[in-house]
């Protein structure tokens, strides 16, 4: 089973990813911040990340690079109410960047496309 | 005494305020720490291509494939684009209210594989390539005559506007003229029938001549601190041969500005200890609009490039009158950035 890491502050937006993504067939695990998500990632291995970018303490755009400066090929879908981080490029970084909407048919057509994708291994450049 | 100096071009009136005028090494130290850390992911680093779209245009070395390391300039389209590419767009009328669809490019130039290497300290060469890839690209997107106006633009440090370290300009066309580049237009027009010729040339003429307030200049270009300056060591820089067009820019010229920014940016970077700045091409629109709609405008119009170090606030004063205040003058920016 795949399993997917949400992080989102909002806990009635945070039960509903669980309980729709549970409901298509993958584990789900949902954190509140960026620090309790570094946890999760330090102790399990995910199959792809759902993250919010305003969030208590550090925020999404930051977690994103901290996460693939040390697991760089872990799929990462952007999920936010802000159009306006997209000129932020490190969203870059993301694969994908959803924003929230009252329908969950687009960010759960992304995470079937990314979590089925074949896996490309980021280049390593030689030392 | 403050004076109150007007910009020819824009009309605007600016207060260059001496009696509150701060020295020119009072910015010194003005510089921002980098905020981000080693380990801190970034899209744009070599080994990381698959992380932006596929690229455009790149230099690369021989042997190497698109998309892969290897390259020294890599051109990509925006990722998550707030404006798509499309046919040419309709206008809408609803009411008194008029809109259109958002078709547009974005693209980012990634100047250098090395996150840590500034433009002010890539080899000359590299800079050379850097504003041929530039050229190249407004030349390929100005094919598309729905694009009436393609913007350069680079915004070096967070304080302007940047949110990655690592070098990188960008580049966007539209499908209409921007309303602050119509009025330039319109303004170069007039004074070119008042003056009966190019009001920027005119313009170097003069401050060559009195090289009061000329930073650095060479055989293709110069760089001034312009007279009505809104911000502390503000600067632009001129071709001498009279041409509307980067695009037109020969071999030799595109050398020449590749030194000529290097000397600038590295001044700034020097004397100034490495402030944030807003690089900005100014330029006349789509030619092949220009050949049709507007004939005068490869007279009227003379490109150039706008450097803006973020030292100073703008703060209410000017936000509400559109009034800046200078406190360093022209003068005394050039003759410090001189050393």
């Amino acid at each position: 089973m795949k399993k997917i890491l949400v992080v989102e502050d909002e806990k009635a937006l945070s039960l509903l990813y669980k309980e729709e993504l549970t409901e298509e067939g993958y584990k789900v695990t949902a954190v509140l911040d960026a620090e309790a998500a570094l946890e999760a990632l330090a102790k399990e291995r995910f199959d792809l990340i759902i993250t919010d970018i305003r969030m208590p303490g550090k925020n999404g755009i930051d977690l994103v690079t901290r996460v693939l400066s040390r697991q760089p090929d872990i799929p990462i879908i952007i999920n936010t109410a802000y159009q306006s981080y997209k000129n932020d490029f490190k969203t870059w970084a993301a694969d994908a960047y959803i924003v929230k909407s009252s329908s969950l048919e687009e960010l759960k057509a992304k995470i079937k496309e990314l979590i089925e994708k074949p896996h490309v291994p980021t280049q390593k450049r030689p030392d | 005494m403050s004076q109150l100096r007007k910009d020819l071009i824009s009309g605007r009136w600016v207060i260059i305020a001496s009696e509150r005028s701060k020295r020119p090494d009072d910015f010194r130290g003005a510089g921002e720490a980098r905020t981000e850390t080693a380990d801190s992911f970034c899209p744009f680093c070599a080994g990381n291509e698959s992380k932006t779209p596929p690229e455009v245009y790149a230099l690369r070395r021989e042997g190497t494939q698109p998309d892969q390391d290897g390259w020294s300039v890599r051109v990509v389209p925006n990722k998550f684009p707030a404006l798509d590419r499309g046919e040419k767009t309709q206008r809408r009328q609803e009411g008194i209210f008029e809109s259109m669809s958002g078709v547009g490019v974005h693209e980012v130039v990634i100047e250098t594989p090395d996150h840590g290497l500034e433009l002010s300290d890539v080899p000359l060469p590299h800079l050379r390539d850097v504003l041929e890839t530039v050229r190249s690209r407004i030349i390929s997107i100005e094919q598309e005559k729905q694009y009436q106006y393609v913007q350069v633009f680079k915004n070096k440090g967070r304080a302007a506007g940047a949110s990655l370290s690592h070098p990188h300009s960008q580049i966007i066309a539209t499908p209409i003229i921007p309303k602050r580049i119509k009025e330039e237009l319109y303004s170069a027009e007039r004074l070119f029938k008042k003056y009966q010729g190019c009001i920027f040339c005119r313009i170097i003429g003069q401050e060559m001549g009195l090289r009061q307030r000329i930073v650095y200049s060479d055989r293709h270009f110069c760089v001034l601190a312009p007279f009505a300056s809104r911000f502390p060591f503000e600067m632009q820089v001129f071709p001498l041969r009279h041409s509307a067009h980067l695009a037109d820019m020969t071999p030799e010229e595109t050398e020449s500005l590749a030194a000529t920014l290097k000397s600038v940016l590295s001044k700034i970077k020097g004397l100034l200890s490495d402030p944030p700045y807003n690089l900005v091409l100014h330029q006349a629109p789509n030619p092949s609009l220009v050949q049709g709609d507007w004939p005068g405008m490869s007279k009227d119009y003379h490109w150039h490039m706008e450097i803006m170090p973020v030292l100073a606030r703008v703060a209410g004063f000017e936000l509400g009158t559109g009034f800046y205040i200078n406190p360093v003058p022209p003068e005394a920016a050039a003759g410090f950035l001189l050393g």
